[in-house]
């Protein structure tokens, strides 16, 4: 298994390099210089070049690239050209923030998703299965920013019951900055009322960004599970006296679940990039609004190291999912050495 | 099915268990202490001499005093850390007293040698606010006469100088100087930190930029409390990036104060809240359609003119806009000196559009080819301007076509005549009230390269009523060049003008004491407090 895992991530490795030299590739070839807006309204042209070399802005493409990869090599990602702080510190607060909200939803979606699924499946052609498959499709369909805003003007402007925005309630104080997870900060600080404060605030957003991984993996558990209730095996448990819901949990659930577990990797990155819409209607304070600035202000940057860093957490991901699989199914470990 | 129900119930449960401890929560028993919350935005930075944009204003005003400060509407500059200052009758030598007993946020006094430094960094930085400066003024002419007189030579004479005097904020340079990593001034530390004297002062441990921003009241600001009973102690800033969020938040009472560019479209259902209210106060921000006026057909008097015509301008302003703008004749907004009183905004008329259209096309304007538009998507306005224009101007035979962008975008393209776009939309705002900060930028052709002369417009005779405009320093005379300068910039269109800003601030009924003034739009926090 230790051969697997390492192999797992030296090959993660080129995509990652190739990662970085796309995108920076890709973000000097935009529009947009950063050094005009630095400079301000009134200044001349002599004044912006100024400032473009401050920044090392006027060197050969080439150069630039290689400043770039021998800073990325030492962690380091350079300052935000606007805001002059190092990059790497504005996304350590930011990062945490994403990530809760990912994780949140990724169990949102991976608990309901399976057990939909599975219920549908087992209720092959029934009225839950259409049901299921009704949701299925409404959930990928259904636009993000649009479930968003109905979700405040329900369970926010009519009910009142959870709050519109935001990560915390401002007028709480400050929470423990520990981790960067605010759930795990207050609960380790013993601060049950901004735990509680930051876990009401997280709901809308996960279930928002938890719906379209909600209804894809539902679907795939759904058609793995039908398809493992064929299987012969099912046939000798079912004669041997075992019940419907043991069987499905126990032996069906986890031959069908290899195909689910792939696409949970692949919806990670899903869940990542989606945040964008959710953070920014909910005013979370993650990556995904920090990218949005950045491009917004040509903040060159900062782009970069958003982009690397979601990479590098979509290449964990995937690495930690190849390992589930394996460990589900040992005939993957054997099958990719 | 069990599973299916209890998944079911769970999620019930979480959604049915949140009212029962909102009750708990104490948000409700502190209610009577909470702080402001403003929902307006943060510049990326929070060094003052470091970026000079409208969320930046917050910040200089709040937390940062200058030697003047704009007060009121229509803004009137007054003392502010100076309580006076002499020129020399050639203008170029400018002499600031200090007032006694301002002291920095970490009680130190505030000495002109302060003064000395703040500038010499400003300049050396060579970030936005320096631009104002740099033309005219050198390190080296800045000197501390005593411990409360500061003077400044210029190099050439300069009127606008004691208008732009409110962009530059003083820091402590105590604060700074153990920061100081190569020559960078301390530019990283004071992005997330506080060396001022202002009214509030920064809670760096909770900081997170362009996302929140905590402010504790300063009891002893130089300008003393007496004039506000009940000041405000905690300020908690916490910008709300999505405009349907930040109007429910304003709603909701989670936040106290929205942006100052409340769209129209939310202005009557923030009003209509009991809770809620819209302030609305006449700015100095003027919505301009560029025109580059080195490519062809701009560069044809009869095809501006053409343009200038086809916009509907009362469609746009009182419709689209619910008239909660004022029509602008000129690049100067309508409230501030230096317009010729008897100045005619253009109007909407296609027929004498089509004229001056069919007459730059006789002079080989080629006006068949399509025209770029470059709008800035996340900004509503200037793409809902450009549809319209783009529906009028095919009345008149002209294809106009809509090109999303960023103001980083555009900005950047600006800085040569041929990447210049052929059209743009943007607006020109406060930054410092003086003719100068508009018509002086955007049409002295020795702006050329900047975003603020981009339709990069050239007439000598304008070019040289700006600059004596610019270096004279009697009022009388400059307001006689100005309007002179105006009325041939409106008679050839370099430009449409199309209004004047209306601020539409949303603001929690409990928010008392707001004033506005068009430099920080309204953002000092100093005059106001809570009622309970």
């Amino acid at each position: 298994m230790a051969r697997f895992v390492l192999r797992r991530i030296l090959l993660a490795l080129p995509a990652l390099l190739g990662l970085v030299v796309l995108t920076f590739v890709l973000s000097r070839v935009i529009p947009g210089d950063p050094a005009a807006t630095l400079a301000g309204d009134a200044a001349t042209p002599a004044q912006i070049a100024e400032i473009r070399a401050q920044y090392g802005l006027d060197r050969p493409i080439w150069e630039q690239a290689i400043v770039h990869l021998r800073q990325v090599l030492t962690g380091d990602f350079g300052r935000s050209v606007f805001s002059g702080r190092p990059v790497v510190e504005e996304i350590a607060f930011r990062l945490p923030a994403t990530l809760e909200l990912t994780f949140a939803a990724l169990l949102i979606s991976t608990v309901l998703g399976v057990g939909l699924g599975l219920v549908a499946a087992l209720d092959h052609n029934g009225p839950v299965d259409h049901l299921v498959r009704l949701l299925s499709v409404g959930g990928l369909a259904i636009a993000s920013f649009w479930l968003a805003i109905m979700l405040q003007l329900v369970f926010s402007m009519e009910l009142d019951w959870l709050p519109l925005r935001g990560r915390i309630d401002p007028t709480l104080g400050a929470p423990p900055d520990i981790t960067g997870f605010l759930l795990l900060d207050t609960l380790l600080a013993g601060r049950l009322d901004l735990f509680w404060s930051a876990l009401r605030h997280l709901v809308m957003p996960a279930v928002t960004l938890a719906l379209p991984g909600l209804a894809t993996i539902a679907r795939f558990t759904r058609s793995g599970v039908l398809e493992a209730l064929q299987k012969d095996y099912v046939l000798y448990a079912r004669a041997a006296g075992y019940g419907r819901f043991r069987l499905a949990a126990i032996y069906v659930l986890r031959n069908a679940i290899t195909v689910t577990v792939t696409q949970i990797g692949l919806l990670f990155g899903a869940l990542i990039s989606g945040a964008v819409a959710v953070e920014a209607v909910f005013d979370w304070p993650g990556l995904g609004t920090y990218a949005v600035q950045a491009i917004l202000s040509s903040d060159y940057k900062a782009l970069l190291a958003v982009t690397l860093v979601v990479g590098v957490v979509y290449a964990v991901v995937n690495v930690m999912v190849d390992v589930a699989q394996a460990l589900i199914d040992p005939r993957v470990a054997e099958e990719m050495s | 099915m069990r599973i299916s129900l209890r998944s079911a119930l769970l999620a019930a449960a979480m959604l049915a268990l949140a009212p029962a401890a909102d009750s708990q929560s104490p948000a409700h028993a502190q209610a009577q202490q909470r702080p402001l919350v403003w929902g307006d935005n943060l510049p990326a930075s929070l060094d003052p001499h470091a970026l000079f944009d409208v969320p930046s204003q917050f910040v200089l005003l709040n937390v940062y005093d200058g030697l003047y400060r704009y007060q009121g509407n229509p803004p009137e500059l007054v003392p502010w850390l100076a309580e006076r200052h002499t020129v020399s009758e050639d203008g170029l030598t400018w002499e600031f007293t200090l007032r006694a007993g301002a002291k920095f946020h970490d009680g130190s006094a505030i000495t002109a040698e302060d003064v000395v430094y703040s500038f010499k960094r400003l300049l050396a930085m060579n970030r936005a606010p320096a631009a104002a400066f740099r033309p005219v003024l050198r390190p080296e002419n800045i000197t501390a006469r005593d411990e409360r007189t500061v003077r400044f030579v210029l190099s050439e004479p300069y009127a606008p100088f004691l208008a732009a005097i409110p962009l530059v904020a003083i820091v402590n340079p105590r604060a700074i100087q153990p920061h100081v990593r190569g020559d960078d001034w301390g530019a990283e530390w004071l992005a997330a930190n506080d060396a001022g004297s202002g009214a509030y002062r920064i809670n760096p441990e909770t900081y997170r930029p362009r996302n929140q921003l905590d402010l504790e009241r300063f009891a002893d600001h130089f300008m003393g409390w007496s004039h506000n009973q009940r000041p405000i102690d905690s300020v908690r800033v916490r910008p709300v990036l999505e405009t349907s969020t930040r109007v429910l938040a304003l709603m909701r009472g989670e936040i106290d104060a929205t942006d100052s560019y409340l769209p129209t479209d939310q202005v009557e259902r923030v009003d209509r809240n009991p809770r809620t209210r819209v302030a609305r106060d006449e700015s100095m921000r003027v919505f301009i359609l560029r025109m580059n006026n080195r490519r062809p057909p701009f560069d044809n008097l009869d095809a501006r003119l053409c343009f200038a015509y086809a916009f509907n301008y009362q469609g746009f302003n009182e419709i689209i806009l619910k008239g909660l703008v004022i029509r602008n004749a000129g690049p100067n907004p309508n409230n501030l000196w230096g317009n010729p009183p008897d100045l005619r905004p253009y109007n909407f008329d296609l027929n004498l559009a089509r004229q001056h259209c069919d007459r730059a096309r006789a002079a080989g304007a080629p006006l068949g080819r399509e025209i770029e538009i470059h709008v800035q998507t996340e900004l509503e306005q200037t793409v809902q301007a450009a549809q319209m224009f783009q529906a009028d101007l095919r009345r008149v035979g002209v294809n106009l076509k809509i090109v999303p962008n960023t103001w980083a975008g555009i900005t950047s393209s600006t800085t040569r005549a041929e990447t210049t776009p052929d059209m743009w939309v943007h607006w020109v705002s406060t930054y410092f009230v003086d003719p100068e900060n508009w018509i002086g930028q955007m049409y002295d052709s020795r702006f050329h390269g900047t975003w603020k002369a981009s339709s990069w417009y050239r007439n000598e005779r304008v070019d040289d009523l700006l600059t004596r405009a610019r270096t004279s320093l009697d009022r009388a005379e400059r307001e006689r060049l100005y309007q002179e300068a105006t009325r041939i910039v409106v008679a050839e269109s370099p430009d449409i003008w199309v209004y004047n800003t209306v601020n539409l601030r949303g603001l929690s009924r409990r928010l008392q004491g707001y004033r506005f003034s068009p430099v920080g739009s309204g953002g000092e926090l100093r005059s106001m407090w809570l009622e309970n």
